[in-house]
């Protein structure tokens, strides 16, 4: 019973700490509107253009180093599958890491916030880029209002329920380190999207090191940034079903593909996931 | 790079930078740009924010060596990233350079020098001081010397470049040896000795950046090349930013040709045929390039007219109908007649062409066929063709100015008469070559960089000569990490990872505008570990020779101070702080043959012109030893003569040309070669059939390796970063191939050749083509640490964490253990594609 209670309570809170950051989740408003509502944080998206995606696993091995990631575990991969028929095979690459989703429509909370049992936690304040402040709720598992989803390990308990609760598998446990409330228990890793490095003025590890560059990283409320013209150019966001992965799971992912050769039609991209490593990490060459 | 204004102002929690931009026509969009990120040049601590130190260096993973850049945390290297002011790199790096930290803190690694204390090979082995190593191995080495044998220390290396090449050079010339093997002949020496036949120097550059359209015979340049980084991106950026159609013939749907704009299926060994019928399609269609014909010399007469040349190559060609092709090649005769058309129409255009198209029998004439095909639609040394490469100019110490006359064995040019021009020499040979005797045996046997058991063809054969005390007394290793030749050496001298020395480097521009750029250690050599460029300065003084310099460091300095720009930059401080150099003012080189030769160079003493080519030359700097013999000799059959070459006479001018390196070509771009037909091969690009091929059964299928985008060749297995994408190989055959033989995906098969068999498991898949069966050529370890191969070294120590996360105990397999050690009849080319085999489920 008292569990009952708790889930609805919790939900309850949930819902009130995302009004504030709720406004910011101006990737689903134009940007006109949302400027309007008087702050605005950036809304970090990642734009993968699979035109010129190779497969050579660069940014796997940087996002490997810029966080010391064990062995076991990934933040980010790319995934392969051949199609076709010879001659006419095909090989479309699809680079994965967390999509850090708006959360569905109704609540704007992703499924790994929404099941992590250490949100909500203390108030944060969020300043935008104009000197405004929005506030927020932390947690072990919480969304920033420019959009990331953050892990705070001092609060994390160990459950797991947020790798459960992703259907992408970008979630794994780390591990090397503890969690911060349970020490038998190992704390998450997941992509922050190099929080430590755009905080700073820097781009992400993964998109320093695309060679073809393939991840294009942005602020989807500047109209003026490269995710932005793609996001118009490619229709990305009118066109999430064709443009992101999983939809029907309604979590509305934040990284986009730019996908002329269907990658997102194969076996590899309508699977759900539990982990990053079990993605088909096999490389072909 | 993108650069950021107001830099101070991004930390985000702070920032305010959008007063700056408030106001005026975009307040609604107050924030629009505000906040731009920096490409890379920092990072920062994920758990403390702090940031790294950064420190400017340059990879090593590959030949590539790409300029990166290093971040040091608490006296750790952790982060590799590409050098954000390199215009080769453009800020990028691989995967496989980045995972090169794996390598600096491999807790297989050696760190101090191993003495073998059993039965060799055994993996008994005792620690020992420097000074013990460089007396016992000095000693030896000395021995040699004083005896009037210094040729009887040979010195094998594998990748040795930039100024490691310089300082080894000045050491062995100093101490003089010439016995020396070099690894060329397993990469593509082949197509270099095809490029020095038709335009002198070898080594192409692919110029991306201009290029309207890509033919690519057997390259996969996006996972793996010479000048992999530099090049590869900029053919993505050309495809998707130009809408540059690029066509891959290949026999396996590489990366590169699953991205290409169509994958076109080849059987092996069968490149040239389609290239000469292409050649054919446009020299018929009219679509050659009339002008650069006058720089072509395409039949014996060196004053051909332009029609007389182009009727000549057409007559060649008649024989090579894009039906016939199609029979010997399986391309469709039409796609043949069609592609042929489009690359001659979209000048400029390029043809790239790599192993998969020339590590055959008919190699050396796959490789002049592409030549040809680029020189008759006139894209050569042209921007957006097949480019000549601009090269560096380091000024760096000469050395002892008294070296001795070098002795050598001849031992890397193969047996008698196995290759005509072998000018990148016939090294997987060199074991065969020592067991057989009569050229002589080394007493010291040195390798570096280079691991003569894994890498060449016929490991057991390599094993069982490397470990007969009487045909390798000594065997010496100079290597960071425990692979399958260290463990069959009698010292091991731990070099340091590239990470942890200095060099200086040169490697190519595809901007055609020479970088300078160095390597210097982000931290001090673990252990005891020493780079063998100090060593060497070492040895030398020790034997009473000193080089001139005491260290790689000092070498780099000196070089540094006095190569002209770098020197007025600021020298080795300015390298040190920035990493790479180049000239702002210079212009990207092309068309360098154009240049016409100054009249007082003709008058030079000793200069004269041959008729038999219409070479100028300077007789003197050839071995002939009066203008007389050297006229009756003729340019072409003087040993030496491409010393001298001035340059060649076309009509009444005379150009630059294209200047001879390794041979005594004329300056024409040679699609006629005399010096092939003075070895009775065919002077003019012929198709020559594959004899093991000719002679095929129905169920005989042609192995065939590659490599893949997260390994390098044989020595990054102990990148855990990498083996943990990559650890296993299964055989990859077409199901029109599997089916008849009963072989599913996952079925435990044997691969069996003329000298041997392995066992592997079957990948049945549609991604090569009928009749061969690929096996990458990275795995399959037996040493080289935990990673690797599941086996620690003796010598190892258990350094880190991630040895117990490790997940994975399948290693894959070698096919070299299956491949003969055979050369390419002309060059020497191991011929590593052509291995006839049978596969039968195990």
């Amino acid at each position: 019973m008292s569990e009952k209670v708790d889930v609805t309570r919790r939900k309850m809170v949930k819902t009130a700490g995302m009004v504030a950051a709720g406004v910011a989740a101006a990737g689903l408003i134009p940007a006109v509107k949302a400027s309007a509502a008087g702050e605005k944080a950036p809304r970090w998206v990642m734009v993968f253009d699979l035109r010129r995606c190779i497969g050579c696993r660069a940014c796997t091995v940087a996002c490997k180093a810029e966080y010391d990631v064990p062995l076991g575990a990934w933040n980010t991969v790319v995934n392969e599958e051949v199609v076709g028929k010879y001659p006419n095979t095909k090989k479309p690459f699809l680079p994965i890491r967390c999509n850090h989703c708006e959360g569905n429509e109704a609540d704007n909370v992703p499924p790994c916030v929404k099941n992590c049992p250490e949100y909500p936690k203390e108030r944060q304040k969020f300043e935008t880029p104009d000197g405004k402040t929005i506030r927020y709720r932390d947690g072990a598992t919480y969304k920033r209002p420019d959009g990331l989803i953050l892990i705070k390990n001092e609060y994390c308990t160990g459950c797991g329920k947020c790798i459960e609760a992703c259907p992408y598998g970008a979630r794994a446990f780390n591990k090397r380190i503890k969690s911060g409330k349970d020490t038998s228990k190992n704390g998450i890793t997941k992509c922050s999207s190099c929080q430590h490095r755009i905080d700073q003025g820097v781009a992400p590890a993964c998109v320093n090191i695309c060679q073809g560059r393939a991840r294009i990283f942005g602020d989807l409320n500047d109209p003026d940034s490269e995710v932005s013209k793609l996001a118009k150019e490619f229709e990305l966001i009118k066109n999430r079903d064709k443009s992101t992965l999983l939809p029907a799971e309604k979590t509305v992912p934040m990284n986009f593909y730019v996908d002329p050769d269907n990658a997102l039609n194969t076996k590899m991209a309508r699977k759900k996931y539990e982990k990053m490593a079990s993605y088909s990490c096999k490389v072909n060459g | 790079m993108q650069k950021i204004t107001r830099r101070g102002l991004m930390k985000l929690g702070i920032a305010s930078g959008a007063i700056l931009t408030t106001g005026g026509m975009f307040k609604t969009n107050a924030l629009a740009g505000s906040i731009k990120l920096e490409a890379g040049g920092k990072d920062f601590s994920p758990a403390t924010g702090t940031e790294r130190k950064m420190i400017p260096s340059a990879c090593w993973n590959c030949v590539t060596r790409d300029a990166m850049i290093g971040f040091v945390e608490d006296g750790r290297l952790v982060k590799l990233e590409g050098q954000p002011n390199s215009i080769r790199g453009l800020g990028k790096i691989c995967a496989k350079g980045a995972a090169g930290i794996n390598q600096l803190y491999d807790p297989d690694r050696v760190l101090y020098p191993m003495k073998r204390a059993g039965k060799r090979g055994e993996g008994k082995w005792k620690r020992i001081s420097w000074d013990e190593a460089l007396t016992e191995l000095g000693g030896r080495l000395k021995k040699l010397r004083d005896e009037g044998h210094p040729e009887k220390f040979m010195f094998h290396y594998g990748r040795m470049k930039g100024s490691s090449s310089k300082i080894v050079g000045i050491f062995l010339d100093a101490y003089g040896t010439g016995t020396k093997g070099n690894h060329t002949s397993i990469c593509e020496g082949g197509k270099w000795t095809a490029q020095e036949l038709t335009w002198g120097k070898h080594y192409d550059n692919w110029d991306f950046d201009n290029t309207k359209y890509i033919l690519n015979f057997g390259s996969n340049v996006l996972s793996a090349h010479t000048n992999h980084i530099p090049t590869s991106q900029r053919l993505v950026s050309a495809m998707v930013e130009r809408g540059v159609k690029m066509v891959t013939f290949d026999v396996r749907l590489s990366n590169t040709a699953a991205r290409s704009t169509e994958w076109v299926p080849v059987k092996p060994g069968q490149d040239g045929a389609v290239v000469l019928a292409m050649c054919r399609e446009i020299m018929n269609a009219g679509l050659y390039d009339k002008d650069f014909f006058k720089f072509i010399k395409a039949t014996e007469n060196p004053d051909a007219t332009t029609d007389e040349k182009v009727a000549a190559i057409k007559a060649h060609l008649a024989q090579y109908t894009p039906e016939w092709a199609e029979k010997i090649s399986g391309v469709p005769a039409a796609k043949i007649k069609s592609i042929a058309l489009e690359f001659a129409k979209a000048k400029p255009a390029v043809v790239i062409s790599y192993r998969g198209a020339v590590a055959h029998y008919n190699g050396n004439d796959t490789e002049r066929a592409v030549q040809m095909l680029a020189a008759i639609t006139g894209n050569i040394d042209n921007p957006g063709g097949r480019v000549r490469p601009a090269g560096n100019k380091w000024k760096s110490p000469k050395g002892p100015e008294n070296k001795p006359k070098s002795k050598k064995l001849n031992l890397a040019d193969g047996f008698k008469g196995q290759a005509a021009y072998p000018t990148h020499h016939i090294n997987h040979q060199i074991l065969k070559v020592i067991k057989d005797g009569k050229a002589g045996r080394p007493d010291i046997y040195m390798w570096y960089c280079y691991t003569p058991v894994y890498a060449n063809g016929e490991c057991q054969e390599n094993i069982d000569i490397l470990k007969d005390e009487n045909l390798m007394p000594y065997n010496v290793c100079i290597n960071a990490y425990y692979d399958e030749s260290a463990a069959l050496a009698d010292l091991i001298l731990p070099n340091p990872s590239y990470l942890e020395w200095w060099d200086w480097e040169d490697h190519v521009s595809p901007k055609q505008i020479p970088e300078y750029y160095i390597r210097q250690p982000f931290v001090k050599p673990l252990g005891e570990s020493r780079d063998f460029k100090d060593v060497v300065c070492d040895l030398a003084e020790r034997m009473g020779f000193p080089l001139g310099f005491k260290t790689a460091e000092e070498f780099v300095k000196v070089s540094c101070d006095t190569t002209p720009g770098i020197k007025e930059a600021g020298g080795f401080e300015y390298m040190k702080a920035n990493g790479v150099w180049h000239d702002p003012k210079a212009k990207p080189k092309y068309f360098g043959y154009k240049k016409e030769v100054k009249a007082d160079a003709l008058k030079e003493e000793g200069v004269i012109l041959d008729e038999a080519t219409g070479v100028y030359w300077n007789w003197k700097k050839s071995t002939a030893k009066s203008e007389a013999e050297a006229k009756e000799m003729g340019y072409t059959k003087t040993k030496n003569a491409l010393k001298g070459y001035v340059g060649q006479k076309i009509g009444d001018m005379v150009y630059e040309g294209f200047k001879p390196d390794g041979v005594n070509k004329s300056g024409y771009f040679e699609l006629f070669s005399e010096l092939l037909k003075i070895k009775n091969f065919p002077a003019l690009p012929t198709y020559v059939p594959i004899p093991e091929h000719e002679k095929m059964g129905p169920k005989d299928l042609v192995l065939t390796t590659y490599k893949v985008s997260v390994q390098i060749h044989s020595r990054s297995t102990n990148c855990k970063w990498l083996t943990e994408m990559y650890h296993d190989n299964p055989a990859k055959i077409n199901p029109i191939s599997a089916n008849p033989l009963g072989i599913k995906t996952g079925d435990a098969i044997k691969v069996k050749s003329q000298i041997g068999e392995i066992k592997t498991t079957a990948e049945v898949t549609e991604e090569v083509i009928p009749g061969i069966v690929a096996i990458s050529h990275h795995l399959g370890h037996w040493e080289y640490g935990r990673y690797a191969s599941g086996n620690k070294a003796p010598m190892a120590g258990d350094d880190d964490p991630d040895l117990k996360h490790k997940w994975w105990d399948s290693y894959g397999v070698h096919p070299n253990w299956i491949i003969p050690n055979s050369p390419d009849p002309i060059n020497g080319q191991q011929r590593w594609m052509d291995t006839v085999v049978q596969v039968t489920k195990a």
